[in-house]
């Protein structure tokens, strides 16, 4: 057997890969999208289209005017019918614009490929239409793609590729790199030439050992001119979280990224695979990113499958086109089934970080019901030894709940990357992570409360000085 | 064939993440702590008779309905679903002689559930092991009946009045001396000694049992085993004969039932590996440092009660490296 790349800590959760077989099917866009202006960390965008407009696939409905963002496309042809607000899961406000599809699947004409070959683009350039193309990581963190690449040129040297997928369910980068592997590497040679570097790691766990063969496959077949990237697939041992980065990246290069750091400060990147496959499609198409690949699955869905889905389809529209329900959902979760947010609003929408959504039912939730403050700790020591940051998750949720915040931190509660590998694990049903979860909240909001009296402290002060 | 109309859902479940959760629970693993259990218990029923099966069935019967009164009592949830009482019973019938009158037994279980577990609040409170503090308890109460054994096969059928009394495998190790039994009998438990502590081999199969089901890890039977091993080759009690004495200290005195299903017992054990390897070897050497000195023959229950006591401090010295903090990652605290 050959050495596998994994990592300290972590557990082998159930898979539930029942979708690893479903090709990627097209879905015909619904009748109706809407699309958030917000999908992701940085700025919401701010609408461009108004009420009444017609658009066209692929056109920028709403545009970042500073600061941290991604614009936000069209992924139907139609008409503008409401901008509304509605709060998203978490119950924030959100603004959408909600399109009224004709149909027609218009092209709006400025969807056009780059035209330059790579070798004749510059980085900028590169960054510029990963910006304008609206990609974000679609891995489910959603951080502005441009943004991760401007800050890493010349300041990185290893580029990793995050295709472990490790999460339950989610099958849409393994059905990627079994059906369309090119487009993949077509989206990382775009990303090392703005990087100015040849080489880079494909993490793959070994639970798709199909995948890897295709990769492999892929790179052999590249043609001469492709041969200045040089890529290697490494297999990784199938264990939860192997994709969370700072795992992927002490697994491939034995390097610990320092609490409160970024990969790119032990110098790596982390790009998720079918982040890659957007940005080929933007260099090589022109086309923006307004689909995504979805698992659909859970026990309430009729077919469940791989669907490539308009970013602003209904959870309800995609269940339908999966066939339907066969049980009442009694849960939504957008995402995986460990780090995935349960929804409220069926009439919520796939966005640009929606790798699955799942459908499950009362019977298959039952388990997770906790007994609340009830639940006893039996001290069986099992979170502490799967934890992937080697925290005692057992003593944090201790603290979590008497709000001992001063305990909670010196005990690196921050460290907490929240996977929930603990709380799965837990014989004695206690909420752990989430437990931690409220301590960091509460630690954040008093180091904020702190900034804000200092500063107020610090204005007072200047304000005396002039008086 | 859309029947999403059907089936659409009312009311959405809005609950943090995870949404699944591995198999294990609380009662799942105290199930595998009885199955586990089962085997040394049925010998000690077939060596010691059927007052020996009494024994067993008074200490759990007292151990549960004591839980659930106090639990109904105090108001607090009734956990004897989760079976936890039923092996805090069954522990301490095993470390019993089969002669203690039924009553004694039944207030040992009593004590260790409702002095021990519940006035410190429950499952998952106490810092000591129920069943352990039970058996402790109730060799400082009636001393007499607690060191009164019988021999294997000498059955008793309900009442233990005219049994003959005879010593355990330990009594003659105190003077240097082998054992009677020899070491295979000593080994498949065809011995005198309490119900559940007499064979070793079942005991040792129990052990791996939940070694191999993930229930405990190795730890700390390896370090306590280690540790009588090596403090008894280096110190042979018989003297000439390490290797003998070596045999005997493992296979007697509830040594194997002590350190796979004593000394592992979560609540009253360290999480962290470190902890519980220094926990291991604390319960070792003090095991041997009782029965080479101390006034009683055996050591196992008061080595580990004692190791109970310092659990908090070896968590706390074995916390693992954070990731991302200290040597390699090079961050400060925050």
């Amino acid at each position: 057997m050959a050495l596998k790349y994994t990592f300290r800590g972590g557990s082998h959760v159930r898979e539930y890969k029942n979708t690893s077989a479903c090709p990627i099917t097209h879905m015909h866009a619904p009748a109706v999208v809407s699309i958030p202006l917000s999908q992701h960390i940085g700025a919401p965008a701010r609408p461009t289209v108004a009420v009444g407009d017609r658009v066209l696939v692929g056109q920028v409905i709403g545009e970042i005017a500073q600061g941290l963002g991604c614009p936000v496309h069209a992924s139907v042809s139609g008409k503008v019918v409401a901008i509304e607000s509605r709060n998203n899961s978490f119950g924030i406000p959100v603004q959408r614009i909600r399109i009224e599809n004709d149909g027609l699947d218009e092209i709006h004409p400025e969807v056009r490929p780059f035209g330059k070959p790579l070798s004749e683009t510059s980085p900028q350039e590169i960054v510029e239409i990963i910006r304008t193309a609206g990609i974000s990581g679609m891995g489910g963190a959603t951080f502005p793609t441009h943004a991760k690449l401007s800050g890493a040129i010349g300041k990185v040297d290893t580029v990793i590729i995050n295709c472990a997928e490790c999460e339950p369910f989610i099958t849409a980068n393994h059905r990627l790199m079994l059906e369309h592997p090119e487009d993949i590497l077509g989206g990382i040679d775009a990303l090392l030439h703005a990087l100015g570097l040849h080489d880079v790691t494909l993490a793959v766990e070994d639970n798709k050992m199909d995948a890897v063969e295709a990769l492999r496959r892929a790179i052999a077949a590249r043609t001469p001119a492709a041969q200045a990237v040089r890529a290697t697939v490494a297999v990784m041992k199938t264990k939860y979280p192997q994709g969370d980065e700072r795992q992927i990246v002490y697994a491939l290069t034995g390097k610990e990224i320092p609490a409160g750091k970024l990969p790119a400060d032990v110098g790596c990147i982390i790009f998720n695979a079918e982040t890659c496959a957007a940005v080929n499609r933007a260099f090589y198409e022109g086309m923006p990113l307004r689909r995504r690949i979805v698992t659909v699955d859970g026990d309430c869905i009729a077919h469940p499958g791989n669907v490539l889905a308009p970013i602003g389809t209904s959870y309800a529209d995609l269940a339908a086109f999966c066939g339907g329900w066969i049980k009442t959902p009694a849960k939504i979760v957008n995402g995986g089934p460990m780090m995935g947010a349960a929804q409220w609003d069926v009439n919520d929408v796939v966005t640009k970080g929606t790798s699955a959504v799942l459908y499950l039912s009362e019977e298959f939730i039952r388990p997770t019901i906790s007994d609340g403050e009830a639940a006893a700790c039996i001290h069986c020591g099992r979170c502490a030894q799967h934890c992937p940051m080697h925290l005692m998750p057992l003593e944090l949720a201790k603290y979590g709940r008497e709000h001992a915040l001063d305990d909670a931190l010196r005990y690196d509660v921050m460290s907490c990357v929240e996977c929930g590998t603990c709380t799965y694990n837990c014989p004695a049903g206690v909420e752990i992570v989430q437990y931690i979860r409220a301590a960091k909240g509460l630690l954040r909001a008093r180091a904020a409360a702190e900034k804000a009296k200092a500063a107020q402290k610090a204005s007072n002060g200047e304000g005396s000085h002039h008086g | 064939m859309d029947n999403t109309q059907q089936h659409a859902p009312g009311l959405l479940t809005v609950s943090p993440s995870p949404h699944i959760r591995g198999r294990d629970t609380t009662a799942s693993i105290m199930f595998e702590v009885l199955i586990a259990l089962t085997p040394a218990t049925v010998w000690g029923i077939y060596v010691f008779g059927t007052r020996a099966l009494l024994t067993v069935l008074v200490c759990m019967a007292t151990a549960i309905l004591t839980e659930g009164l106090l639990e109904l009592l105090l108001h607090r949830k009734v956990t004897v679903n989760d079976g936890s009482a039923a092996v805090t019973g069954l522990l301490l019938a095993m470390c019993l002689p089969v002669t203690l009158p039924l009553w004694q037994a039944a207030l040992g279980a009593m004590f260790a559930i409702a002095v021990v577990k519940q006035l410190f609040g429950g499952i998952g409170k106490n810092f000591m092991n129920p069943a352990l503090a039970g058996r402790a308890f109730l060799m400082l109460a009636f001393t007499a009946n607690m060191t009164h054994f019988t021999a294997a096969y000498d059955r008793v059928w309900l009442s233990a009045a005219d049994c003959v009394a005879s010593a355990t495998p330990l009594a003659p190790l105190k003077q240097g001396l082998l054992p009677e039994a020899t070491l295979t009998d000593l080994f498949l438990g065809k011995t005198g000694g309490c119900i559940g502590e007499v064979s070793a081999a079942l005991l040792l199969a129990g052990g791996i049992y939940l070694l191999l089901r993930r229930v405990i890890t190795w730890h700390i039977p390896v370090a306590y085993l280690a540790t009588v091993t090596l403090l008894s080759l280096i110190f042979p009690r018989i003297a000439g004969a390490p290797l003998q004495s070596v045999a005997a200290e493992l296979c007697t005195g509830g040594l194997m039932l002590g350190a796979f299903f004593m000394a592992t017992d979560y609540v009253t054990s360290p999480v962290t590996r470190g902890g519980k390897l220094v926990f291991g070897i604390g319960c070792g050497a003090l095991t041997v440092f009782i029965r080479y000195f101390g006034g009683y023959p055996e050591g196992v229950s008061f080595a580990i009660l004692i190791m109970n006591s310092l659990v908090w401090y070896l968590d706390r010295a074995f916390r693992p490296r954070v990731y991302g903090k200290g040597k390699q990652g090079g961050a400060s605290r925050g």
